[in-house]
Formats: C-alpha cells, structure tokens, sequence
C-alpha cells in the first residue's frame, strides 16, 4: 500500500474525531444561544422559538451532530451570530495577516532555534552551552505578550528602529520574533541534545578517522541525522504557533485570525469559534501530515520502507 | 627494516565522577613497515584506547599523560602525532593512518549513500576532480570484491549485509593508500565464514596493491593472530606484558598471562583431555535407550510483515522439517551461521515459541500441541540459559528474589527450605552467598551468566537450552563457564541442547553435533566424526573457517557471499548458492533435501552423500 493513501487514510478520521470533540465541547458549554444570539434583548417566545428554527436549534442532537459533520466536510460552516456574514467569508479575511505572522515566526524559530542548538551542542557542557540553554529556556518561560510588550518597548518607542504599527514586511519584524522565540526555545533545546546525541555516533567518529574537518563533520554527517526530533517538535508545535499567533495578534494590535477568535470568543458568536477551531484543527493536521513526508526526505531508511511497503 | 610508528611510553586516562582511572600505563612499542602486528586481550585491555590515542579520537573525558607517538608520514617526515592540532591531525587522519572499526552495523553514515562516503576520504585528502574520485570509488568496490559496483555504490548502509559494509570500511581505509591501517576487531561482529572471507581479501590486498602498509590488528582471538600477524603484542589491564614473533609467543609463552590464554583456548583443553587418557573429565555415560528428547520433521515459519492493511503469504522459514533425538545425559550442539535457525530451533523445543508443524515427545510425551498452561508443569523439567543474562534479569529485583520466585511459584518449597536450597545453587555455581542480596547491574559478564545458569537450575530441570551462553565472554571466563557447565552437567544429571556459532567451544563441549543452515539440519554426527571426517560441503567449510591456533595452515574453503534470506531460500539443497564445489546435479535445484544415514550415528543430507 501506498505509503500516502496510508497516512491520508489515517488523517480523515482523525479530523472527524477532532470535530466531534469540537462539537461536544460546543453544545455542552453553559447558556442558550438564542440568548446569547439576542444579545440579551429581551424576546417573545414566538421569535425565540423562530431564531431556534433558523439555527437548527430544533432538530435532535445527533441530527444536528451529523449536519454539522458534513457542512463542516463541505466548508459550510453557517453564519456568525453577531454578523450575520457567513462565517467561511470573515475567515477569508481575516486569514493572510496570521499566516503572514505564522510563517514569520516559523522562520524566525526554526533559524535561531537551529543556530542555538548548533551553536551549542557541537560543545556540550561548556559555557556558550550553557549561555545558549539559558536563553531557550527564557524562550520558552517568559510569556509571549510580555516578549513582545518588551520588544515594542526597546525597538520600537525607544530605539524607533522598526515601527510598531503600519503595514508591510516592517512590521512583521517584531511580531514574528515574539511568536518565534517560543518555538526556538525548543526548538534549540531539542536540536542540542539530539545533535550531541548524534555526534556521539559511531558513524561521526568513522567520519572523523578520515580526517574531515568538524564544520562538515557537523554539517554533513550529524544535521541531517540531528534533524528528526526537532521536525516532530515542529509539527507538534503548530497549535503552540497558533496559540502564539493570537496573543502576539492582540499585543500588536495587528488584525488576523487570533483577534477574530478572540472577539469571537468574548461574544460567544458560536458559529465563528466552532468554524475557526474546525480549520485550525485541519491545518494542523494538514501540517503534521507534511511533517510526516518530510521525515522520508531526511532518512533514507525511511523512505525506502515506505516504497517497499 | 624500517619503523614508521613508535609509541613510547604512552600513558591515557579517563576522568570521570570518581576520579580518574588509567587506561594504558606507559606503554611503549613500535610498528615496522608492511608488517603486520596483532594486539589481543581481553576487553577492556586497552586495545581500543591504544588505537584511539593513536588516531587523535579519544572520547572527551580521556586525556593523555604523558609519552610520544612518532610516525613518519607519506612525506618521509617524522611528526610526533600527539603534538599536532587537530586541523593538522586531519591531515594524517585517513591519509596516512586510517581506521576500520569493529561495528560494521553502526559505523558507517546512514543517511549517506556508501558511494559518497567513500569519495568524501579521496576528496578530503587528494587533488583530484570529483569524475575522478567517483572513478576510484568503483575501483575500491572492484577491489574489496563487492559485486556489482556502480549500483552497490549508490546504496545506504542498511542496504547492506554486515560482511559488504566492512568491505566498505575497508575501501574507505585504502583509499588513500596509508602507511598504517589499524584494524579493531574488524571481524569480531560477523560470522566465522563472513570473517575467513573478510580475512583473505585484507591478506590479498595486503600482499598487492598496499604491500607497503602495515596493520595493527586489535583481536581477542588468538586464532586470527596465527593466521595473519607477523609480530603479537599482549596486553593486560593497560599494559603490554608480552611482545614478540608470533610462533615464538605461542609455544613458548613468556608472561603467565599468555600462558593462560592460550591454555584456556578450548582447542587446548580438547587436547590435553585426549592426552589424557584416563580422563574421568568426561565420563559422560549415555544412556543408549533413554531417549529423553525426540523430534518429528518439526517447522516453524514466522509470517512476513507487510505493512498495515496488507496481508503477506511470504514466510520466514526458519526451522525447516527438522528430526532429531537426544539421548539422556547427552548435550547436542547445534552449530551454523547467525540466521541459520539455531536459537528458532532451541526456542520450539521448549515451547517459548509455538512450532508451526510437527512432533515434540519429551519423555515419550507429545507436547508440541500443549498449552502454555499445560506447559507450567513441564517447564520444571525444561529450562533455557541465555546469551545475554543481563537482558533476562529484572534489574529491580536482587538476585535471592530472581531465584526463589520460580520456586515459590511452582509450589516445591516452604520459604526457608528454598533459601537454603538457593544457597546450595549458589554455591555450585561458584558465586558467593553474600551475591544474593546484589542487584544484576553489580556484576561482570562472566558472573550473570553464572547468575543465568543458577536460575535454570532452581527447579531441578532435567533438560536444558543453552543457547550461545558464552559467546559475549572473552576467552578466559569463557573457559571458567564451559567448566562449571560440564561440572554442573554431572552433577544435576542434565541432558542439553548447547547452541553456538562457535566450533571450538561445540567440539570441546558436547558429545553430538548438529549442523544446521538456512532451517536445516545438514549434517548431524557425534563430534569426533563430525570434525575428523566431515561429509557436508557445508560442514567442511565451516570447519575450514575457523582460525585455529595450533595445526597446519590448510587451504582454506571459502564460502562465498552471505547467506541467503529465509524467505526465498534455494530450492533443492539449500546450500547451493554459495557451495565451493557443487555436484552436477546439485546446480539444477532439483533434488529433494533430507538425512541419510552414512554410518551408525552419522547422517548426511542425501544430496550431498551422492555428489560427493
Ligand atoms: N569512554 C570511556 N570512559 C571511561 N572509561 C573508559 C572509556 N572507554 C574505555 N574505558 C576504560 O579504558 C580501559 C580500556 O578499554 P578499551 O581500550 O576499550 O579495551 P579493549 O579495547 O581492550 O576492550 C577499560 O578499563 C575501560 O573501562
Ligand atoms: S548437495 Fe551439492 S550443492 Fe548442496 S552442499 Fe552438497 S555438493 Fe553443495
Ligand atoms: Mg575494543
């Protein structure tokens, strides 16, 4: 069997099981949503019990559980409460700043977080080990908005370096390296240790009986091997990616996805938050699925399991 | 005679948390041009740090204190190697001194193609192109005779069978043409047939194209020596007690030492037993009648893994159609290359793996159809000692606690009554009592195999596997557990079935031989038969592979390549493929495989008794 059409066939029912966990955690949080969707104004019983129509709220629960599985397959994902706009529309829009923040600091994570884990584990144990370390667990310890309030604070009002609002490739600057220290804090701890492990190989120290120079040594012989656990990190730490995309959102007052949810959540417009954690959740997927091509890319032993299997 | 290394009173130690231990103490010693010098010990010796000091790869925690090692190099320039940096140490590394390792599992890159790891050494240290370095590549391949170059050269490690990855090291270490290759046991890892070919290609290139380049070669068995070395240096506990040529080493032995190493070779013990003529060491009475053990064209297939959803009818036949008896008091060795179906074999038997077809009468009892629950009660009577002792310990648990659960659990003895019994065991097997409140990590190799041993004993079995219980130990507790063995084998009155790669420890230990390859049993004849006048084409070159101390250099019979998978194995007799000299009819594959008997006691695969 394909290696692909096996994952995909393992990614389709993980993704329904992740929207019927979005679904029951929906419909058991407290309140009625034909109050909240009345905002609180008061309402005959004839006009709730219209609203409730409109929703589907009148259908039994698992009706309305397998409706919701399909629109959600379709990308159907009804309209927001507040808005009245269809949900999939104000996801559209509000999409391209957050997968501009997104890749931004995947970028800036993956650089330092690789160039710390080098930088340390090619010498563990010695003071730029230790230096390196302290800074990635400063990455990971120290909150995201208080990062980025910090980094506003030094580069932007004091400084003046980079402007803290506006538009364009500028303004990313600072926003991407709040998301990315979080990532390259692990991403460093994690590529240290897995390089000293590596160098500790009996192949590297083949390499070094035939008196290669340590930079290929590093280069050539341990990264790619060094390389696996970290792309794990990786694909696991999208979610943590999204977490920081919307808090880092709020700190810069950039618009995206992150404020969306955000004000989503505030005003319980269900509809939104259940359509974006129904994407979230498949993007996510979606790229771990790539993570778990990439893997053959690296391993060759890997790659060639999957075209005998 | 021109000296290219000297080593003068090297001394290397290990930092660690208790304080610093030394390897090597102030050893001195040196390397002639072309030859070809041995270093044997036992592990942890210091053989490996030696070469490690040697090639600038100690590990982080080793430091050396003091001495020289002078090398001349390609330029005729005498460096003092340890002076160097490590960017000038690079230049030598693989240039001048290279290095084969006795991993071949592990050493090589597994993310980079063989092809590439051999043209990055000629391009690290030759002005050359890279054409002309892939060019090279295939003419090392060529010259380590591995098949197929340019295709094998474009494969990974893992595509590659232990022996053709350690022709691999090999072609890396001439690429350049050094003045010294140093080799540590190279061939320790891999099968004695796979090592006899090892051994001649290294002594072929040798005496061709590297006639100049010197080996140190690092090996704990002496065998190997005699066969290659010009000169032997001894090592003990990181220090040479003994140096010089090697005929002189091995007849007249200098350093007590020596002497007991070469007298615990089983090859010498078998010896002085046969001089020994009212030898009560073996006064092994086989019961003639008594067949304790008696199986019937037993099989045992492993389905292939194919993945999630795919179901495979491909098997792994790893015992095939196998019949055989054993006598009470009698130890059966079964004898042939890894994955030929030894430990599958030793494994049904007992039942720790349920046979696919066929008959197993213990004590005129069918048992091959028994349930585990059915099987408590015969396990009593059945036992397996490992080759890894460690592995089978429960780490958590000390040692009186491993070896009274059996009998508590099986119901033979009050508490006391078992503490004392165990005190007994413990005493037989020469461990002391005070061992019992020890946790396994606390002991050496030689003494957890003891520990293995004492545990197969708790319940007074009548019949034992014993599979390779000796093959991860250096030769001279190797020789202390085959004594408490035999000693035990009296005096428990134990009948056994004794696996082992190894002929020499097969020839000193047990009375009947079997000789299995690919699932079958090719051959099976009582030992001094079966190794003074084989029959099998398979058995002879086995026989033939094994270095041996003492005796004649005899022309060796090569086997050629590895053994082929058990998935597809040859039709007709299976050894065919790599058979150094077929019959006519054997080429075909068409004749049907099975034991004839050739004399009372001595039966030969049918196929092999006509061709010969
Ligand atoms: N990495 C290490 N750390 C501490 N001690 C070591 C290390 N490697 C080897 N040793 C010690 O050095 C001594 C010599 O070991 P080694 O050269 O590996 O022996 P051999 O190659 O003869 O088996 C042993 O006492 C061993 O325990
Ligand atoms: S039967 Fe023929 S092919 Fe098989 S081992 Fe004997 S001689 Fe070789
Ligand atoms: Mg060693």
């Amino acid at each position: 069997m394909n290696f692909f059409i096996k994952k995909l066939l393992i990614v389709i029912p993980t993704l329904y099981i992740a929207w019927t966990v979005v679904f029951v955690t929906l419909n058991i949080i407290p309140g009625d949503p034909v109050n909240l969707m009345l905002g609180g104004r008061p309402a005959s019983d004839e006009v709730r019990e219209n609203v409730r129509k409109n929703l589907g709220l009148d259908k039994p629960v698992f009706e309305r559980y397998t409706s919701f599985l399909i629109n959600a397959t379709k990308g159907d994902l009804g309209k927001s409460y507040l808005t009245r706009q269809p949900v999939t529309t104000m996801i559209k829009e509000n999409m391209m700043p957050t997968i501009e923040l997104s890749i931004g600091g995947l970028i800036f994570g993956v650089f330092f977080g690789v160039f710390f884990g080098i930088f340390a584990g090619t010498k563990p144990n010695s003071m730029r080990d230790t230096f390196s370390m302290i800074i990635a667990l400063c990455g990971i310890s120290l909150p995201s908005f208080w990062i980025g309030m910090m980094l506003i604070y030094i580069f932007g009002t004091t400084l003046g370096w980079v402007p803290i609002v506006g538009e364009g490739f500028v303004s990313l600057i600072l926003p991407s390296i709040t998301v990315g220290l979080f990532f390259a804090g692990g991403m460093a701890r994690l590529t240290r240790s897995s390089l000293v492990d590596v160098l500790n190989q009996d192949y590297i120290r083949t390499a070094r009986s035939k008196g290669i120079s340590k930079y290929r040594i590093v280069l050539r012989h341990s990264l790619r091997n060094a390389m696996i656990p970290p792309v794990t990190l990786l694909g696991i730490q999208f979610g943590l990616l999204i977490t920081g995309a919307v808090i880092t959102e709020e700190v810069f007052a950039r618009p995206g996805l992150g404020q969306l949810l955000l004000q989503a959540i505030l005003a319980k417009d269900i509809p939104l938050v259940q359509a974006l954690v129904v994407y979230m959740t498949a993007v996510y997927i979606f790229l771990n699925l790539i993570v778990d091509f990439t893997y053959g890319i690296i391993d060759p032993r890997i790659r060639l399991e999957r075209n005998r299997g | 005679m021109v000296e290219i290394l000297n080593v003068s009173n090297l001394s290397t130690a290990f930092q660690s948390d208790y304080g610093s231990k030394q390897a090597l103490k102030n050893i001195s010693f040196k390397i002639n041009e072309g030859e070809v010098l041995a270093l044997v010990g036992e592990s942890g010796s210091g053989k490996t740090v030696t070469s490690l000091s040697i090639m600038g790869l100690l590990p982080n925690n080793a430091y050396i204190q003091e001495g020289n090692i002078n090398l001349i190099d390609k330029k005729n320039n005498q460096v003092n190697i340890l002076k160097l940096t490590d960017d000038k140490h690079n230049l030598i590394r693989g240039n001048d001194i290279s290095m084969v390792f006795q991993e071949p599992m592990t050493c090589l890159n597994p993310t980079m193609t063989i092809g590439d790891q051999i043209v990055e050494v000629i391009l690290n240290h030759k002005k050359i192109s890279k054409t002309k370095a892939v060019k090279e590549m295939i003419d090392l391949l060529g010259l380590v005779e591995i098949p197929d170059p340019t295709q094998r050269a474009r494969e990974y490690p893992h595509q590659l069978s232990g022996g053709m990855r350690q022709r691999v090291m090999i072609s890396i270490a001439l690429a350049c043409t050094p003045k010294l290759i140093i080799a540590d046991e190279p061939t320790s890892a891999l099968d004695v047939t796979i090592q006899a070919q090892l051994l001649q290609l290294l002594m072929k290139l040798k005496n061709s194209i590297v006639s100049k380049t010197s080996i140190l070669f690092i090996t704990h068995d002496l065998g190997i020596v005699r066969e290659l070395a010009d000169r032997v240096i001894v090592m003990y506990h990181g220090e040479i007690v003994e140096e010089g040529q090697v005929k002189e080493v091995f007849d007249n032995p200098k350093h007590s030492y020596t002497r007991n190493l070469i007298q615990s070779l089983p090859e010498f013990k078998l010896e002085e037993r046969k001089l020994n003529k009212k030898d009560d060491n073996k006064p092994t009475k086989v019961d003639d009648n008594e067949i304790i053990l008696k199986i019937e064209n037993l099989f045992k297939e492993f389905p292939v893994e194919k993945g999630f959803f795919k179901e495979s009818n491909e098997t792994v036949k790893a015992v095939q159609n196998i019949s055989l008896n054993v006598k009470k008091n009698e130890v059966l060795g079964l004898v042939g290359e890894s994955g030929s179906g030894k430990s599958t074999l030793g494994k049904s038997i007992i039942k720790l793996l349920q046979p696919s077809r066929g008959q197993i009468y213990f004590n005129n009892e069918n048992i091959s159809e028994y349930s585990n629950k059915q099987m408590i009660k015969i396990r009593q009577k059945m036992q397996m000692i490992f080759q890894d002792p460690f592995a089978s310990l429960n780490p958590r648990k000390n040692i009186l606690d491993t070896l009274i659960e059996p009998i508590l659990v099986h119901n033979l003895m009050k508490k006391n009554e078992a503490i004392n019994y165990i005190k007994e065991i413990i005493n037989d097997v020469g461990l002391p009592i005070e061992s019992l409140r020890r946790f396994p990590h606390e002991f050496s190799g030689g003494q957890r195999q003891r520990i293995g041993i004492a545990r197969a004993l708790v319940l007074k079995p009548e019949f034992i596997v014993a599979d390779e219980p000796v093959s991860a130990l250096d030769v001279s507790i190797q020789a202390q557990v085959l004594n408490l063995l035999e000693k035990l084998k009296k005096t428990y009155n134990l009948t056994m079935i004794f696996i082992s790669h190894d002929l020499s420890v097969i020839e000193f230990f047990c009375d009947k031989v079997a000789v299995m390859y690919l699932g079958h049993i090719v051959e099976i004849a009582p030992v001094s038969k079966l190794f003074n006048s084989p029959k099998h084409s398979y058995t002879r070159a086995l026989l033939s592979a094994v270095p041996k101390v003492k005796g004649k250099d005899k022309e060796k019979i090569l086997i050629k390549g590895d053994i082929p998978s058990p998935i597809n194995p040859p039709s007709g007799c299976v050894f065919r493929t790599r058979c150094p000299n077929p019959g006519i009819d054997c080429k075909g594959g068409n004749i049907e495989m099975g034991l004839i008997e050739v004399e009372p006691g001595h039966w030969v695969d049918k196929c092999c008794v006509n061709c010969n």
